[in-house]
């Protein structure tokens, strides 16, 4: 240390302390670029993870249709209907809301019910036509029977159906019913690609994973616009 | 793809103008500079206690005029204080009554200057250390860093001031001496660069071992101050603080000073490692609850 | 969300001016006990800051040239916001380790804190000689980049920041700003890491302020650790605090505390009370450390020095083995003792350093005037009583309203 002219040991402090102030900004972008597509790709992934038709209950004895709801025609006469296992996996918990009441005649392609999650829905829309003779009341307190019993105590409606031959001709029986879902599913890996990637344009990441499994309940993290989606495009065929 | 063009230049320019912005305030190590320190010697076996220099200095400096009649006298430690830059006490030692100038020591780290937040107090590149009224927020933090309890507050002025000696700055600067040096009948100061001086002092040492005891005070407490004394008997004798440390003060806080952006960068990284470590849940959750 | 007299429901499409106007009116008696002795020592005090400024601080206060800072330093800043370290562990606790038992008493806890630090730079303000330049190290006149008490005054500045938009979604909440409760709680992980960072560097920045002080602070206190203790009696310090304003808030505001939070208020404390014992034992063998690293033993037979052991025995250990007991037998009650000698400890290590050991052999002792005793009042009664006023109106206590609690 120079004892006859001028020194500073902490000459360098006031450019440390510019240098730490730019240091705290740019790690808040920093951060911010490192966690963003890990999100999109986490959607990806979650989308394919392991839903397949091994776990899905498929009983016998009842109707299938392609808008994925099923008929089935109790011995009194009445035809109860609900919505098959595989909606309810895809969708995950929902609340249900019934637009009809008993006594209203509906048409072929009528709106049965509405589920939501959140602010996102979905409508029910019916196969057969005729008279609404029953509501089940019961799903709107305890939605979570459609989880636990969606063939039987998770119906929606029962109705009195004015044409039943005639419009059960396209239903998928029982026999037919698992590899209907098989290929159900692998259409659905395709429309969540399809959709996320259209949801999404920031991703430029859109990977899909060749023989991946979809996992369960894999709309329930996203997005509206994806549920409108699969409204129109994979539920209407 | 847009947004992320966006970030880019974001980053971009944060750098950019950190680079410019640096560049402009770096300290560019200046090229050696050739001014010295000043420095006074005392040399206190010529100081005879007449006591000029303290009615010198409270003239050169606007400070109320010393009473006369008020002499040093042994056994009575008189001090510095927010009206006297510089006092002259007595001792009675080995060798007889022996007198001694206090004032500021000028250090050449000083210690008030390192604590000063504001940068009034200022170790000058002449060498003297001096007070800035127009920028000194009262804190007195310069008092109490200095190892010497120089710095002196008047703490019965609603706009008070900080005392201590700053070697006559403004006197130096135009070429004169300092008011003590110039006063003093018998030559016990002198006044010249620090390194001059150090050689004058070890000359006077050697032509006379006897009357000199053989160091230098100043020469390196605190890693060397611009008041250097000379002393017929050891400093204790003479009431001189003989504990002060031979390194710089400053470097005291050098450890605590260096770490800081240090954990300014660290900190936050691994806070946000922590965070995202423990997530069990969404963020979102947890601020809605 | 309970509905007494002294809570207002939601703005409830209110004006924002009729609004205010509505709170500004007081919520409860007037003439309690605590305003009854406030009052009087508020209003000396006042008269006593306006003689400081009239006719210097000498004039009220004991100063000296060899002993600069004195109660207002000492207490008010250096104890007061060591007490105010409580705000930066539990938003440690809750937004970075995700904690969320502790989500209760983070806003409270970051009430205390800020108020603390407004309140005590205000006092530092009084303590200036002259305190209409600390504007100076502030916008570069000049920036003293070499000084300890730059860092601290400046992180003072950015912490106060910090805590502010940590606590802003509540005043949000009150006024029912929508928009702006979203973007403020965006920034609350942000601003609880700089708040933290900054905790640390000026909690040890306050010890670190004594370190060129080294011959005048009595050598069984003065150590080049002094910043790292510091740091780490700040958390048990704070953490004490948290449990003894809590327990009195629980009590004074419990028409404001829901019922959930009433009972997990004692969960709390206990689970507290392990955090400072297991603090304070790490901080008892960093002393222990300092010690026999400064190899002061022959001071130990001194006045000061049976003075330092009872601070290290009666206040550190003594507390630290009745948190420890306390949290073993569930006993919340000792838990609340166990925070008070804690707090009388620190107390005790601050004011040794700052006041007590500083100059320890000068010729006159200071020994603080009852003036900056008043003084030292005043600041604590008005930072309680806007405590209390802020408790009272915005949801600090009690639940945010439910627009705030969902994704909005």
């Amino acid at each position: 240390m120079d004892e006859f002219t001028y020194t500073n040991i902490f000459e360098t402090k006031g450019i440390e302390y510019i240098i730490v102030i730019a240091f705290l900004l740019l790690i808040i972008v920093f951060w911010y670029l490192i966690n963003r597509p890990i999100k999109v790709k986490e959607s990806i992934n979650s989308a394919i993870g392991y839903l397949n038709d091994k776990i899905l209950r498929i009983p016998r004895g009842i109707f299938y249709s392609k808008n994925h709801t099923w008929t089935y025609l109790e011995p009194e006469g009445y035809a109860k209907t609900g919505i098959d296992d595989l909606l309810v996996h895809l969708t995950g918990p929902v609340k249900i809301k019934q637009t009809l009441n008993p006594g209203d005649k509906i048409n072929v392609g009528d709106k049965i019910a509405e589920i939501y999650q959140d602010e996102k829905m979905l409508e029910i829309t019916s196969t057969l036509s005729g008279e609404v003779a029953f509501i089940n009341e019961q799903l709107i307190s305890q939605p979570e029977l459609l989880n636990r019993d969606p063939y039987n105590k998770g119906w929606f409606i029962k109705i009195k159906p004015n044409n039943w031959i005639e419009e059960t001709k396209e239903y998928i029986l029982a026999d037919s019913a698992p590899k209907w879902f098989q290929n159900e599913i692998e259409r659905f890996k395709d429309f969540i690609a399809f959709s996320l990637k259209k949801n999404n344009p920031s991703s430029s990441e859109v990977v899909l994973q060749e023989g991946g499994e979809l996992i369960d309940f894999p709309l329930a993290g996203l997005s509206t616009d994806i549920w409108n989606d699969f409204q129109k495009s994979y539920l209407k065929q | 793809m847009s947004v992320n063009r966006r970030n880019f230049l974001k980053v971009l320019g944060i750098t950019g103008v950190s680079l410019g912005t640096g560049k402009q305030l770096k300290a560019v190590p200046k090229p050696k500079s050739d001014k010295e320190f000043y420095a006074i010697l005392y040399d206190s076996t010529r100081c005879v206690g007449c006591q000029s220099c303290e009615m010198a200095c409270a003239s050169a400096n606007g400070l109320p005029e010393p009473d006369p009649e008020e002499w040093a006298e042994v056994g009575t430690v008189r001090k510095t204080n927010e009206t006297r830059r510089t006092i002259i006490n007595v001792y009675d030692t080995s060798k007889g009554e022996v007198y001694v100038k206090t004032q500021c020591m000028q250090c050449n780290q000083p210690a008030c200057a390192s604590a000063c937040l504001t940068e009034a107090m200022h170790k000058t590149e002449e060498g003297p250390v001096i007070w800035r009224e127009k920028k000194c927020m009262g804190c007195r933090y310069c008092m109490v860093s200095c190892p010497f309890d120089m710095p002196k507050f008047e703490f019965n002025s609603p706009n008070p001031k900080i005392e201590k000696c700053n070697m006559c700055y403004d006197r130096i600067i135009e070429g004169e001496l300092p008011a003590c040096v110039s006063d003093c009948p018998a030559e016990a100061l002198t006044f010249g660069t620090r390194r001059e001086l150090i050689v004058e002092a070890r000359r006077r040492i050697a032509e006379s071992p006897d009357d000199y005891y053989g160091e230098i005070y100043g020469e390196h407490e605190a890693g060397g101050t611009g008041y250097l004394y000379l002393s017929p008997v050891p400093f204790e004798e003479i009431g001189m603080n003989t504990n002060i440390q031979k390194k710089p003060y400053p470097e005291l806080t050098k450890g605590f000073l260096y770490s800081v952006p240090t954990i300014f960068v660290l900190w936050p990284a691994m806070l946000l490692g922590l965070h995202k470590a423990s997530k069990n849940n969404k963020l979102e959750e947890i601020e809605n609850e | 969300m309970s509905n007494t007299k002294t809570i207002p429901a939601d703005r409830a499409g209110q004006s924002i001016w009729s609004f205010l106007k509505y709170e500004l009116k007081p919520k409860a008696k007037i003439f309690t006990p605590f305003n009854i002795i406030s009052a009087p020592i508020v209003l000396l005090g006042i008269v006593i800051i306006v003689i400081r400024f009239a006719k210097g601080i000498g004039s009220v206060t004991n100063l000296t040239q060899e002993v600069p800072w004195g109660l207002w330093i000492g207490f008010d800043v250096v104890t007061g916001v060591a007490f105010a370290g409580g705000a930066y562990v539990i938003t440690f606790m809750v937004y970075i380790l995700n904690l969320k038992e502790y989500k209760s008493i983070v806003r409270i806890t970051v009430l205390n804190g800020f108020l603390a630090y407004v309140f005590y730079a205000g006092a530092l303000l009084l303590d200036l000689g002259k305190p209409w330049n600390v504007i100076n190290p502030i916008i570069g006149n000049n920036f003293g980049v070499s000084s300890v008490l730059f860092l601290v005054a400046w992180h003072f500045l950015l912490y106060m920041l910090a805590q502010l938009v940590e606590f802003s979604p509540a005043i949000a909440e009150w006024i029912g700003a929508k928009r702006a409760h979203k973007i403020l709680s965006g920034m609350t992980l942000g601003a609880v890491i700089l708040g933290i960072t900054l905790s640390t560097l000026h909690q040890s920045g306050l010890g670190a302020l004594y370190l060129m002080a080294k011959e005048k602070i009595h050598p069984l206190w003065y150590t080049e650790f002094i910043p790292v203790l510091f740091f780490v009696s700040s958390i048990f310090a704070g953490l004490s605090m948290v449990i003894f304003e809590g327990s009195i808030s629980q009590r004074v505001f419990s028409d404001q505390v829901s019922e959930k939070n009433h009972k997990q208020h004692n969960k709390i404390l206990h689970n507290l009370a392990k955090i400072c014992a297991v603090t304070m034992f790490a901080y008892f063998f960093l002393q222990i450390l300092t010690f026999v690293h400064g190899k002061h033993w022959n001071h130990l037979n001194s006045p000061m020095g049976y003075w330092y052991l009872t601070e290290m025995i009666g206040f550190v250990l003594l507390p630290m083995i009745l948190y420890f007991y306390s949290f073993r037998k569930h006993n919340i009650t000792l838990i609340k003792i166990a925070s008070v000698v804690t707090m009388i400890g620190i107390i005790l290590n601050r004011l040794n350093i700052t006041v007590i050991g500083f100059r320890w052999d000068a010729a006159t002792h200071y020994v603080p005037s009852w003036m900056e005793i008043v003084v030292t009042l005043t600041v604590l009664f008005v930072e309680i009583w806007i405590f209390r006023w802020v408790v009272r109106r915005l949801p600090v206590l009690r639940e945010s309203p439910a627009w705030a609690k969902n994704n909005h």
